[in-house]
């Protein structure tokens, strides 16, 4: 048995698009005509070439992307902490320094990649390859880690051992020059993957999924549920994003009014003034609307029902009309759905005694087909299971009582008893500032309660709940 | 003796594995030519049979019930480094598939990375082959073709991992190593030598260690120097009177 150390969850990793992306850049990079300008590094007696200044890399990008500088600084910093390009004087300090520090390009090999994620064999072995050549002497947190990894990996340490000495006698065969390059490589790779502890990790992995269970068969199988799945992802349905941009800003013109944001709030928004009118005029129990609300009932059946007043003047209207079994029964159904869990045996029986069984006292008008289905699906009552019933139901009643209701003269009525309120008047001398109360903070507010029993308490939650429903 | 026999095959194994990781790594930069890849086809070749002599060895020993236990366990460990081996293999070429399709040679707009490497990569691949001097004979478009080579044979090998963890169960807990930490330090006089020429060339060290040396370095000679002085003064004066 092996133990894989690169592919944790058996799947095929993708590559991050940005690393892609990352990737091209550099690779433009190289272009001799239109690229970096590289120099040459001298060190003592060696010369190696392809060197380049933090401000040649950022001068570059600003004139191939024509960004300004401090995006151009950014992205040289990415390239820097994703380990494309690495710096040759202070190897540790991953940033791009945009002066005359020289810096490299790293080999593809050794480049960022999600799927070949460094392992702890190749970080083993690199700790071995630099304990031979210093003589033992490892930073500590190197020789901890190697400590650690020599107890983790203890079955393959012989082959540790012998890859690192075969390792480096293979690189002994090179010239001088790439020597130095190679280690540098690999140090600044190293540097990256495994950050000294204390400095930023950046690359965030995040929490490695270990989900061994979904190992893909890539067998025919596979592929069939792939292609009927990619088959019907093509036959869906799509709106022209014209149309729906169309539809969209029909629907930003129709609320505008309505938003307090856009439009300010009349009388005026208690955020700024302090006063608190607004809220109590759009609350659950004032008897008089504002025109704004009855007027925002026409623009759609759900918005009737989700304002609690709607609701209640549109139950009279139908009770007029002897249908207001049929709101009752949507409520009911919305209820269960709702509801707790465990009260959903319940509810459904008493709703069918109420409305579906034969002869019950508030029969609703349902097709034939769906009461069926419905009554099937009583032998095992859930939350959903009088879905269909109530789509059924308020479709009817918007197709058929919604269009009157808003015809009627109850409608009609209410619209023209409707006010708007008055902006309040600004103050004369425009110095004086009003006095700014601080809300009083909800530890006094629930001693308050406790003194005083729960009525301020709820008086203080139906506003808000009010105002919820508001905005 | 059937373990000498075995640990040569396993160390050659080795050395062409490291040499092959090697090269991979210089796949794409300024080193890639024609030649690295013809280079990598060879080496992985080689690399190919001895895994698949190391293989055939390695379990026909273990799969013979007649051993003795310290045996057993010798053969479990070998049997450990060669599937460590196999794997570093397998993954290599699979990195070096993905290289090489992205860094084809002969089209003109795709760059080489310029990583500062440019020398050849000939005598780390003479030493994988154990021969003296290479011999290039492949076609032009060897990039290419290789490719699909390359990648029936990352099938192949692929394969020959699920066939062994399937024939042979060897439990990896229970294989111990035998070289504790740091025991690469021990015999390795000729490879820490060459390198430490290199002194601080991609290192930051201690500063103030260095500085502080330097600094009595240039006390001490310049004491020297004057005690120098000094003498030959002296001497001059003698012979002048003299």
């Amino acid at each position: 048995m092996t133990i894989n150390t690169f592919s944790q969850d058996g799947v095929q990793r993708q590559q991050m698009p940005c690393l892609t992306k990352m990737e091209r850049m550099i690779i433009s990079m190289q272009d001799p005509d239109m690229g970096i300008k590289l120099r040459n590094q001298r060190l003592l007696i060696t010369v190696i070439p392809h060197a380049m200044t933090g401000a040649d890399i950022f001068e570059w990008l600003i004139k191939k992307f024509s960004i300004s500088d401090e995006e151009a600084l950014h992205i040289g910093q990415i390239f820097v902490k994703y380990g494309y390009i690495y710096p040759l004087k202070e190897p540790r300090n991953l940033i791009l320094k945009v002066d005359n520090s020289p810096y490299r390009f790293q080999t593809p090999y050794y480049w960022m990649s999600t799927r070949w994620p460094a392992s702890e064999l190749d970080y083993a072995i690199y700790l071995t390859k630099k304990n031979i050549r210093k003589q033992g002497d490892l930073i500590e947190y190197e020789k901890e880690c190697y400590n650690a990894l020599h107890k983790r990996i203890n079955h393959t340490w012989d082959f540790v051992v012998m890859q690192a000495r075969e390792q480096l006698r293979a690189s002994k065969q090179r010239r001088k020059a790439d020597r130095i390059v190679l280690e540098c490589q690999e140090q600044a790779y190293w540097l990256v993957n495994r950050p000294p502890p204390g400095t930023l990790d950046n690359i965030d992995h995040g929490p490695e999924r270990r989900t061994t269970n979904t190992r893909v068969q890539l067998n025919a199988d596979f592929y069939k549920k792939e292609i009927e799945h990619n088959r019907i992802s093509l036959a869906r349905n799509r709106v022209k994003s014209s149309i729906c941009l169309e539809s969209y800003v029909k629907y930003c013109e129709q609320y505008q009014p309505h938003d307090p944001i856009m439009q300010g709030c009349l009388p005026s928004n208690p955020w700024i003034t302090d006063d608190i009118m607004f809220w109590n005029m759009n609350c659950e129990t004032v008897s008089v609307q504002t025109k704004l609300r009855v007027e925002r009932w026409s623009f759609s059946f759900m918005e009737l029902l989700s304002d609690p007043v709607g609701r209640k003047e549109f139950l009279t209207y139908l009770e007029k009309e002897f249908s207001a079994e049929n709101l009752c029964f949507w409520q009911a159904c919305e209820d269960v759905r709702h509801g707790e869990t465990s009260k959903i045996p319940g509810k459904v029986d008493e709703v069918y005694k109420q409305f579906l069984a034969p002869g019950a006292s508030r029969w609703v008008n349902i097709d034939s087909k769906t009461m069926e289905k419905t009554l099937e699906g009583f032998k095992r009552p859930h939350r959903f299971v009088l879905d269909d019933a109530q789509m059924h139901i308020y479709f009817l009643m918007k197709k058929d009582s919604y269009p009157r209701y808003l015809k009627s003269d109850l409608y009609k009525n209410l619209l023209a008893r409707a006010v708007v309120p008055q902006e309040t008047k600004k103050s004369v001398l425009p110095f004086i500032h009003r006095q700014r109360h601080s809300s009083p903070s909800p530890a006094l507010a629930t001693q308050a309660a406790e003194d005083d029993g729960k009525a301020k308490n709820s008086n203080s939650f139906k506003s808000n709940s009010g105002t919820a429903s508001r905005l | 003796m059937g373990k000498d026999e075995c640990k040569t095959m396993l160390d050659a194994l080795n050395k062409v594995t490291a040499c092959y990781r090697h090269l991979v790594i210089a796949l794409g930069s300024t080193s890639d030519s024609q030649n690295l890849r013809e280079e990598l086809k060879k080496t992985r070749t080689k690399a190919q049979e001895l895994a698949v002599a190391n293989r055939t060895k390695l379990t026909s020993l273990l799969k013979d019930k007649g051993i003795s236990k310290d045996d057993r366990a010798e053969y479990e460990r070998l049997w450990v480094l060669f599937t460590s081996s196999v794997e570093l293999l397998e993954v290599d070429m699979k990195r070096s598939l993905e290289i090489g399709q992205d860094f084809p040679l002969k089209v003109p707009r795709r760059h080489l990375i310029q990583t500062g490497m440019t020398g050849s990569t000939t005598t780390v691949a003479a030493r994988a082959m154990s021969v003296q001097n290479m011999k290039y004979e492949a076609d032009a478009n060897i990039d290419t073709v290789d490719l699909k080579e390359l990648e029936t044979e990352i099938a192949q090998v692929d394969q020959m991992m699920e066939e062994m963890e399937l024939k042979v169960q060897v439990a990896p807990w229970t294989v111990e190593a035998k070289q504790e930490a740091g025991a690469e330090l021990k015999s390795t006089v000729s490879v820490g030598n060459s390198s430490v020429g290199i002194i601080s060339i991609c290192e930051e060290e201690p500063k103030e260690t260095v500085e502080g040396e330097t600094g009595l370095m240039k006390v001490f000679a310049g004491v020297i120097f004057t005690a120098v002085l000094l003498i030959a003064g002296i001497l001059g004066y003698l012979v002048i009177n003299l």
